[in-house]
């Protein structure tokens, strides 16, 4: 500033400080300045200042600007630093980045699955609810389909009050709680149908149970003869005795066979379901039904044993399936249900066993029935019914049995009548001899030398019917054999059954032989002489009886053999009074003969041709037939003249004789005489005369009336026991008087003396008397 | 009663036991055979009518026991016989050999004009025969009777030798009726006894 100026260079230093002081408050400083007039001088000082500042600005600047230099230089070097801190971020950070990543992935994830989780515990939760539901609803399933019903019926109770209240509010719950009456409807309907299944099944069944426990009873009586006919009780397990437990389908007894759980199933049901009345009634009505169905026999039973035995194990099937409900169905079934249905039963059975049984005439398949009757009864008996209808039955079918072995035994007499000659056996070696020794018990005297050929008095009828009799009385035992009767009752019984073959049965047949019109006199004598030996040996077949029974001899017992003569008795009576027919009928065929002339004037002064014939035909036979039993002769001669009587009074009596002649009154007469001498000659032993004679006292007496004309004496005696016509009926003599009139006339017409108008006077007047007898005679 | 025949003719048939006489007589009778050999006792008969040339002929057959044992009883039917049929066997030589003494019973019991005939039965058994259709013409001519042979069981000739017989008593007897009555008799005799007159008994003649 220079020193010259000093002093005025110095003011101007102070304006340059206080504008280089003031930043702002310029003005004053440069007001200051022009006020001095200064302002030029100011401006020089003012530029030499700003040279100043800028010299000064400059070697600022050129100090500071090696700094910058450096500086710039620095900061380039921190550039580059900055760069490479930037790019070691940025991996780092992208290496984070990376890191972070999967973390942040597993984050997401792990909030995912707490929420699962939790969502997870609710649904458990409520699935622990409603599981027992779907679990006893399944099961409830289950046991509908096996057919548990009862216990489907118990879960479904369960369903519905336990588990159905806690899940109240699914679709689900709502569904089943709708659907439960249906299933117990369902159910219901289903035991039902389960129980006419069980029905069916049984109705099929029963058959096959009765024949099982037919076929037991029948094993327990074979091995323990002695309980027949005794109380048992039910089938008890085999004793233990046997040692082998081997329990087959043969072992359980007949209704183990069933197997009834449906019956108790659908009844406890019915319990449950509160129908049990309904159950009830419909079970029984339905057991009526079968049992009128089981009841039905077979239309064709009497044809074969097989439909029996299907009927009865029908029947008993039925009955031991109900005795067994009656046991264990809880009473489903009453005793008084069951005896009624049994009492209705038995009745039906019995009828249908006797209708059918009726039609029976096989004896073989009779056994078979009674057999299976039998053991029918011992079954039933055996399950506590009472059969003695049953017992009955047996007896009758004893008795149709009997009768079924009749008529086979008829047949079998007829095959040996049909067979016999009727002449006595001869025999013609010893062999033959024996034999018929053997099969005959004959208790003569046997010749100790037998020549042959040696005759015996019997024929071959004898041995062969006596053995058949034997045939019969095992055929009869067959009946009575495990009938469980007392030996009294079947020898009574066989005793009653050989009474009827000998006398019904044998006789029969004999009778039927003797009708034969082929057969003679001889053979019907040799038949009677052949039932006097089987009469004599009824003796060994009462032995042969009582050794059968062991019961005494009834013969030895009472003393007389009473009863046995008259098995055959019959059919010796029988043979008698076919001798006397035979007689007969060849006496009838002596009246063919007869040609008595009924006008003869004279008689011939001897007895008709016919007439003579006949009696000696009489006298001849009766010699003849040395071996005819002297009673059997006594009865057939009484019959012949008896016969001969009669026969001579109808020819008198004759309706077609018009006229009879005195003569021929003779005639008759010396006939008559004829037949008295032969009636008095005692042609057979050990009749007395008058027996005879006594056929011929009507003719006779009607003979010697009008022979003597002693009319008066007739009339005069009538009535009285001493009259010597007592016999002569007013009737016939009044008959017998027309025929005389009748024969006057033919021959007296010419002569009319006047005693002879006598005669016819008299004739009228005894007539008239005869009549007024036969009109009193039936008023007294 | 109206008579149901003209003529009563009684027949007696004899021979040894078993040669067929009762089978001859059920054959000729009922037309039938009976296998089984039935020994007759005593006696027995049978009546069969046959017509012989428009006439009603009862012929009672008498069957006799051949057996000995009944002879006494037998011989008593020999007298009433009208006609006697001998029989025998041809398969049995002894029955034909007793022929002569069944003749000679006739000869003693039966009435002399009694017509008789031989049988030789049981022709059918040819192959058993013992006696030759020769031998029984023979002995027939020489008694001077008929002989046929007959089977009763082949039913052979049996009507013939009955037919035969009974013609042969008809023509007799018809013979026997003409001699002793005139045709010109109007009332009917009867056949059964034409040689049995009414004896003495009461006459009282009455009509002529």
């Amino acid at each position: 500033m220079g020193d010259p100026q000093s002093g005025e260079n110095s003011q101007y230093d102070l304006y340059l400080q206080e504008i280089e002081g003031v930043d702002d408050y310029w003005g004053p400083t440069f007001r200051a300045i022009y006020d001095n007039d200064q302002n030029v001088k100011f401006r020089e000082k003012l530029d030499q200042r700003i040279q100043h500042h800028n010299k000064d600005i400059e070697r600022l600047c050129n100090v500071y600007y090696q700094g910058f230099i450096e500086a710039i230089r620095e900061l380039l070097e921190v550039r580059n630093h900055a760069k490479k801190l930037n790019g070691q971020v940025t991996t780092l950070d992208t290496q984070l980045h990376q890191a972070a990543k999967n973390i942040s992935k597993s984050g997401n994830e792990l909030l995912q699955a707490r929420k699962v989780q939790s969502n997870i515990a609710v649904v458990i939760a409520q699935l622990n609810l409603c599981l027992p539901v779907l679990t006893s609803y399944s099961k409830l399933k289950k046991q509908i389909a096996e057919k548990r019903y009862y216990p489907a019926l118990k879960t479904l109770e369960e369903l519905e009050h336990s588990h159905l209240l806690h899940v109240a509010n699914y679709r689900f719950s709502y569904q089943l709680r709708e659907s439960i009456p249906k299933i117990r409807e369902s159910i219901e309907k289903a035991s039902m149908s389960d129980l006419k299944d069980f029905l069916e099944n049984i109705r099929k069944f029963s058959p096959k149970i009765g024949e099982v426990a037919m076929k037991h009873t029948s094993e327990q009586l074979a091995s323990d003869p002695t309980v027949i006919g005794r109380k048992k009780k039910r089938i008890a397990p085999q004793p233990s005795g046997d040692g082998v437990g081997h329990f087959s389908e043969e072992d359980l007894s007949a209704q183990e066979l069933i197997d009834f759980s449906p019956i108790y199933r659908s009844l406890h049901i019915s319990t449950v379901l509160n129908t049990r009345a309904t159950f009830e009634t419909y079970y029984r009505a339905e057991r009526t039904k079968q049992a009128r169905l089981v009841l039905q026999p077979p239309t064709n039973m009497h044809e074969c044993e097989e439909s029996y035995r299907a009927y009865i194990h029908a029947v008993l099937g039925f009955f031991i399936l109900e005795d067994h409900v009656l046991n264990t169905g809880n009473g489903l079934i009453t005793r008084a249900f069951l005896d009624e249905m049994w009492t209705m039963a038995l009745s039906k059975i019995v009828s249908a066993l006797q209708t059918h049984s009726a039609y029976c005439t096989d004896a073989t398949l009779i056994l078979r029935i009674k057999d299976l009757i039998m053991l029918f009864c011992t079954t039933l008996r055996n399950y506590g019914y009472s059969v003695k209808p049953l017992w009955e039955l047996v007896r009758e079918l004893r008795d149709h049995y009997t009768e079924v072995l009749m008529q086979r035994w008829v047949q079998v007499f007829r095959e040996i009548l049909s067979k016999e000659d009727f002449q006595p056996i001869q025999v013609y070696d010893l062999e033959e001899y024996e034999h018929i020794l053997s099969s005959f018990p004959w208790d003569e005297d046997l010749p100790n030398d037998v020549v042959f050929p040696h005759k015996f008095p019997f024929s071959g009828m004898v041995p062969k019917v006596y053995q058949q009799v034997k045939e019969f009385i095992y055929a009869c035992l067959k009946f009575s054999e495990d009938l469980n009767l007392s030996q009294v009752e079947v020898d009574e019984m066989i005793r009653k059954s050989m009474n009827l073959l000998l006398t019904r049965t044998f006789s029969g047949c004999l009778s039927s032989t003797f009708r034969s019109p082929h057969i003679n006199l001889q053979e019907i004598i040799q038949i009677i002489i052949d039932t006097g030996y089987l009469e004599e040996a009824t003796v060994y077949l009462d032995q042969f009886i009582s050794n059968i029974t062991g019961e005494e001899s009834r013969g030895v017992s009472t003393g007389v053999v009473q009863g046995q003569p008259a098995m055959f008795r019959v059919a010796r009576e029988d043979a008698v009074r076919q001798i006397c027919e035979k007689l007969r009928q060849k006496l009838n065929e002596f009246y063919e003969l007869e040609s008595y002339d009924w006008l003869l004037g004279e008689p011939s002064g001897h007895a008709s041709s016919y007439i003579s014939d006949l009696i000696a035909f009489l006298q001849t036979t009766f010699q003849s037939f040395t071996n005819l039993p002297p009673e059997v002769a006594q009865v057939a001669c009484k019959s012949a003249c008896e016969h001969i009587a009669n026969s001579m009074f109808q020819l008198l009596m004759n309706d077609e004789i018009k006229q009879i002649s005195m003569g021929a009154l003779n005639q008759i007469n010396l006939d008559l005489l004829q037949c008295e001498q032969f009636a008095a000659s005692e042609p057979v032993k050990g009749l007395q005369e008058d027996v005879l004679l006594s056929y011929f006292t009507k003719l006779r007496e009607t003979l010697d009336l009008f022979t003597s004309w002693d009319w008066p004496t007739y009339f005069h005696d009538y009535g009285q026991e001493t009259s010597k016509y007592k016999q002569v009926n007013p009737d016939d003599a009044i008959v017998l008087l027309e025929k005389l009139k009748e024969g006057d006339k033919k021959t007296m017409f010419t002569v009319l003396k006047k005693n002879e108008r006598d005669k016819k006077k008299l004739l009228e007047t005894v007539l008239k008397q005869l009549r007024q007898l036969t009109q009193i005679t039936p008023n007294k | 009663m109206a008579k149901t025949y003209d003529y009563l003719f009684k027949l007696l048939l004899i021979g040894d036991s078993g040669v067929g006489k009762t089978c001859v007589l059920f054959r000729f009778s009922e037309d039938a055979f009976n296998t089984t050999f039935i020994s007759t006792i005593g006696i027995d008969f049978k009546i069969r009518t046959i017509d012989l040339d428009g006439k009603k002929i009862k012929l009672q057959i008498w069957d006799t026991a051949g057996q000995e044992r009944f002879r006494t009883i037998t011989t008593a039917y020999y007298r009433g016989a009208m006609g006697i049929m001998l029989v025998y066997d041809i398969t049995n030589e002894k029955s034909f050999e007793n022929i002569k003494n069944w003749i000679r019973n006739i000869e003693e019991n039966a009435s002399a004009d009694v017509e008789k005939m031989l049988l030789g039965n049981k022709c059918e058994l040819e192959e058993k025969r013992q006696v030759s259709k020769e031998r029984g013409e023979q002995l027939a001519i020489e008694y001077g009777i008929k002989f046929i042979e007959t089977s009763a069981k082949a039913s052979i000739r049996v009507e013939e030798a009955f037919f035969t017989l009974a013609r042969d008593i008809k023509a007799k007897m018809e013979k026997k009726l003409e001699a002793s009555n005139p045709p010109k008799g109007g009332h009917q005799l009867k056949a059964t006894e034409p040689q049995r007159k009414p004896t003495n008994w009461l006459s009282r003649c009455t009509l002529l």
